[in-house]
């Protein structure tokens, strides 16, 4: 068991900003906060259970037909996932709509089989599942919130109660930036944190140095 | 050949075991599924009529975009409706007046993109249609500016559900020609 395994998906490997997968549902379903928790819920539970499976699984599945293997597992746990929210979260079910389908062919998930689960032990494989997971729904959030907050002036999130969800931000509200919540300012945005997080790190190994 | 053949089991018995799986998740979610869904049609239904109590549901048998409809005891109708969004069919029930004036209108299913075409399942997105008729807006150039928020990034569906709308003014009235 190695604790690096957890923690390196949060930001020293972030699927989002540095090893750049997944890009299609971060650029996709970014436009509310609400959206990235649950992309990002969805994704953490599949790629959990995958990377778990396939890691058990690698000693038994053939080279030659993996991907197959992979796919179908990985299908079956996003279908899994599918009709369970379907019948007990239709709310959150709804709200993700065709994202939801496309985790499937999220290649973060195919990514990290690929990658680490099918070399590695199943803790290891687990830990690396739980940090990527939360690592992309962290850079979701991120993502979502800064366009949230500029493109239309709201931050939804979770309603409870009383409480519909929507915290409204004043000046912003009434006059948004529009296009960042459209899908040229995703581009936009992403590239900016992209070289935001690229200076970062190289900063970060400069001192290391 | 062997190789072959046990490459092919096993790829076999671990998609065996996969369609197992969804058998037991999806006989435990399915009945959940079809009565949330039966449940959403009715609250739409009853949404929709404007407490006008709802008659028995006709089935038209080639409409383009009307699928039915059923009669309400003040002399309307609620259409039942699908659009053509940007991610597939959108359904919606719309309820019209005898001359073919919308009265209300409501999305049932869609497959849009969050955050854009979604946004129309929300209760003002409909607002611009009602009250019209033959003179449905169904170019975004004919709304005004404060309806921006609705079309800006999501005009296949705005231009999908105002084209089913004007279908189902134009149905109304080829019903009320066929009573006269």
């Amino acid at each position: 068991m190695n604790i690096k395994e957890l923690t390196k998906g949060l930001f020293k490997e972030n699927p989002t900003f540095i090893i750049m997968l997944g890009m299609c549902p971060t650029l996709g379903v970014t436009t509310q906060v609400i959206n990235a928790l649950g992309m990002g819920a969805g994704v953490l539970f599949v790629l959990f259970f995958s990377n778990i499976l396939i890691s058990a699984l690698k000693n038994i599945i053939p080279n030659s037909i993996r991907i197959p293997c992979y796919i179908v597992i990985i299908a079956s746990f996003v279908t899994i996932v599918e009709m369970v929210l379907h019948a007990f979260a239709p709310s959150i079910y709804s709200a993700l709509g065709v994202y939801l389908p496309l985790i499937v062919v999220n290649c973060i998930i195919l990514g990290r089989a690929e990658a680490f689960a099918n070399k590695n032990s199943i803790v290891d494989s687990a830990l690396d599942a739980i940090g990527m997971g939360v690592g992309f729904t962290m850079s979701l959030t991120l993502i979502a919130l800064i366009r949230e907050v500029f493109g239309s002036g709201t931050i939804t999130l979770f309603a409870i109660g009383n409480f519909n969800g929507v915290l409204k931000i004043p000046v912003l509200y009434q006059w948004p930036v529009r296009v960042i919540s459209l899908a040229a300012g995703a581009l936009l945005l992403m590239g900016y944190l992209k070289a935001f997080f690229q200076w970062f790190s190289e900063k970060k190994k400069g001192v290391a140095k | 050949m062997k190789k072959y053949l046990k490459t092919a089991l096993i790829l076999f018995v671990i998609c065996a075991a996969a369609a197992l799986l969804l058998a037991v998740f999806n006989s435990v979610t399915a009945p959940k599924i079809s009565a949330y869904e039966a449940e959403q049609k009715t609250a739409a239904l009853k949404n929709v009529s404007g407490g006008a109590s709802i008659g028995e549901y006709v089935i038209v048998p080639e409409g383009s975009m009307v699928n039915g409809y059923y009669t309400l005891d003040n002399g309307g109708y609620i259409l039942n409706l699908t659009a053509n969004g940007y991610g597939g069919s959108i359904l919606l029930v719309a309820s019209y007046s005898a001359d073919g004036i919308l009265s209300a209108a409501q999305v049932i299913s869609n497959s849009e993109t969050p955050g854009l075409g979604k946004k129309s399942e929300e209760s003002w997105y409909m607002d611009k249609f009602i009250g019209k008729g033959q003179n449905m807006p169904i170019r975004k150039t004919s709304l005004s500016d404060s309806d921006a928020q609705a079309v800006s990034g999501a005009s296949m569906t705005f231009t999908g559900i105002s084209k089913a709308l004007l279908a189902g003014s134009n149905f109304v009235a080829t019903l009320d020609g066929g009573k006269n």
